[in-house]
């Protein structure tokens, strides 16, 4: 056993296998993926419907531009 | 065959447009012929029907101007205005916010597409967008746009001149006047003889119909006197106890901003329906509404119980499992609805994201590539963002790069593909192209706390103390309990104090 006051310094040991202490380090952040909502059946419809109208009325405007 | 039985059978067989016509014929002949000219009349009104309860819509007039609000600054939890910030709630760092600000949902309703704004700033802004036109009002929404398209492309002037109507002598009639009031209604969409059809036709049933009293609580409600349409709702439902009528007096609710009110409604009406699943759907649509996404979710799956196939419920206990760190029990209900037979660009998106979440890489690509075979212009630009983050995902930063820039050119609004890129561009050590990004980014979109961060952070490093210190503020405002941004402004107000 050393005598006192020879006692070496001790060194701090880290361990390098697993974690003793994470630092949490903050970084850019992205923006999350985005899941597309799902259309509800009556906004399909509505949808379809304003289609149909629409080249309806662009048809009759073009009629009535031949005549 | 007999002409009339013709049409009958055509409308039996849902064939409205052929009805019409031979009725125009029938009706050539002879004029006066009442059988023939309801049945017309029913054609017509078939053929630009849609389920108005959801089809409902609400313009900026109504959500910003209207006289019913009970209070500016509402309790927590009590508002569908101010989400409650109550744990529980979907955490913001995992799942995205749309461009109202609410959580992503799993279904796009048109009541939701537009949502309800914050603030009037905000609200005249959301237009702009080439994403979600909102109506000025609710009055001059697609409604009217299909009733004077459809009027349009009648030969030979409207089938019928309302103004000339003697609506006092159909009114009593009783067989004739349901028909009339839902051409009215829905075709011609003129609320204002719809609604003096319906006030004669329950004075000649001395008040006795339950079926008037609600088609004048939906003439009153579209004509936004809320109150008067809540009065003729609560008395039909004194005579009569039918789920249409719970439901449209739940929506009074809504639009009054009573969401609690709203679901003692629905809950009435499940007393007498039990387990009925469009009330159940609309608690769980309205537990969304106030932010508590798990007990929406517990009444989606009560849904399923009764319904399986039921869509929205399907999408939104899907999408919420994706968010929760569950991409394989997504995925799980996102195949369920392909095989249902839903076919499109959203759906196969979803497959996609949850197959690479899920660790199944063979299924991501192919995914994708149906997605983009299948998109409208809309939706091409959040597929192009997503396979951007299988890119980051893999590594390939070039992918992502070029992805990003397919997405903002198809919608050069998409906020979260400018914070993207600017983090790729960040890893490449361009800050100034980087900065410019997040800048972009932050202005499109207040509500998305990222790119507040990543340039508070990012000036913060520059040097440009006084500016990270604005810009962490408002990424704080957009998402207060975020600990990387709260920790930034501390570091940066503890800087100034020791200055």
């Amino acid at each position: 056993m050393p005598e006192e006051g020879k006692m070496p310094a001790l060194k701090e040991y880290i361990s390098h296998k697993g974690f003793l202490h994470h630092e949490d380090i903050p970084d850019y952040i992205l923006c999350k993926p985005r899941l597309m909502p799902l259309k509800s059946v009556t906004l399909e419809k509505l949808e379809n419907m304003q289609k149909q109208a629409e080249e309806k009325m662009k048809r009759q405007h073009m009629n009535v531009q031949k005549s | 065959m007999d002409p009339f039985y013709a049409a009958l059978s055509f409308y039996r067989r849902l064939k409205y447009e052929e009805c019409a016509a031979v009725c125009t014929e029938l009706l050539e002949k002879s004029p006066y012929d009442q059988a023939v000219w309801t049945l017309k009349m029913k054609a017509v009104t078939e053929q630009v029907y849609v389920d108005d309860i959801e089809a409902e819509e609400e313009g900026i007039a109504e959500a910003l101007m209207d006289n019913d609000t009970m209070a500016q600054v509402a309790r927590p939890g009590t508002s569908l205005r101010t989400p409650s910030t109550e744990k529980g709630g979907p955490n913001q760092g995992l799942r995205p916010r749309t461009q109202t600000g609410r959580p992503l949902s799993g279904v796009v309703r048109p009541a939701t597409q537009s949502g309800r704004p914050g603030t009037m700033e905000q609200a005249l802004r959301t237009p702009r967008t080439a994403r979600t036109a909102r109506p000025v009002t609710s009055q001059s929404a697609r409604s009217v746009r299909l009733g004077t398209a459809s009027m349009l492309t009648e030969s030979g002037g409207p089938f019928i001149q309302l103004s000339r109507l003697n609506l006092g002598k159909y009114a009593a009639q009783g067989n004739i006047a349901k028909p009339l009031f839902e051409y009215i209604f829905y075709h011609e969409n003129d609320i204002r003889h719809a609604m003096e059809l319906a006030v004669q036709a329950t004075q000649a049933c001395q008040f006795k119909d339950w079926w008037w009293k609600v088609q004048l609580g939906k003439c009153y409600f579209t004509l936004g006197l809320i109150r008067d349409a809540e009065q003729q709702f609560r008395s039909a439902l004194k005579q009569n106890q039918k789920v249409e009528i719970f439901l449209r007096l739940a929506r009074v609710y809504i639009r009054l901003d009573q969401p609690l009110s709203a679901l003692d409604v629905c809950k009435t009406g499940l007393e007498y329906f039990p387990g009925e699943v469009t009330l159940t759907t609309e608690i769980a649509r309205l537990f969304e509404g106030l932010n508590n996404i798990p007990t929406s979710i517990k009444y989606y799956r009560d849904v399923l119980k009764e319904d399986s196939t039921h869509v929205e419920a399907i999408a939104c206990i899907g999408m919420q499992h994706f968010y929760t760190d569950q991409p394989e029990i997504s995925l799980r209900f996102y195949r369920r609805l392909l095989q249902m037979g839903i076919y499109n660009a959203e759906l196969f998106n979803n497959l996609g994201l949850c197959c690479f979440y899920a660790q199944q890489y063979d299924m991501t690509l192919t995914c994708f590539e149906q997605a983009l075979s299948l998109a409208s212009e809309e939706a091409v630009a959040d597929v192009w963002y997503n396979i951007a983050h299988v890119a980051i995902g893999v590594g390939d930063c070039n992918l992502a790069m070029q992805c990003l820039r397919l997405c903002l050119s198809a919608d050069s609004n998409h906020a979260s593909a400018y914070n993207n890129l600017g983090m790729l561009e960040m890893r490449l050590g361009h800050r100034d192209q980087a900065r410019a990004f997040f800048q972009a980014a932050g202005s499109l979109a207040p509500y998305l706390f990222e790119p507040h961060h990543n340039y508070a952070k990012l000036a913060e490093e520059m040097g440009d103390l006084q500016t990270s210190y604005i810009v962490i503020q408002k990424a704080l405002q957009a998402y207060p309990s975020h600990v990387s941004s709260q920790e930034l402004l501390q570091k940066l107000q503890k800087h100034f104090a020791f200055m």
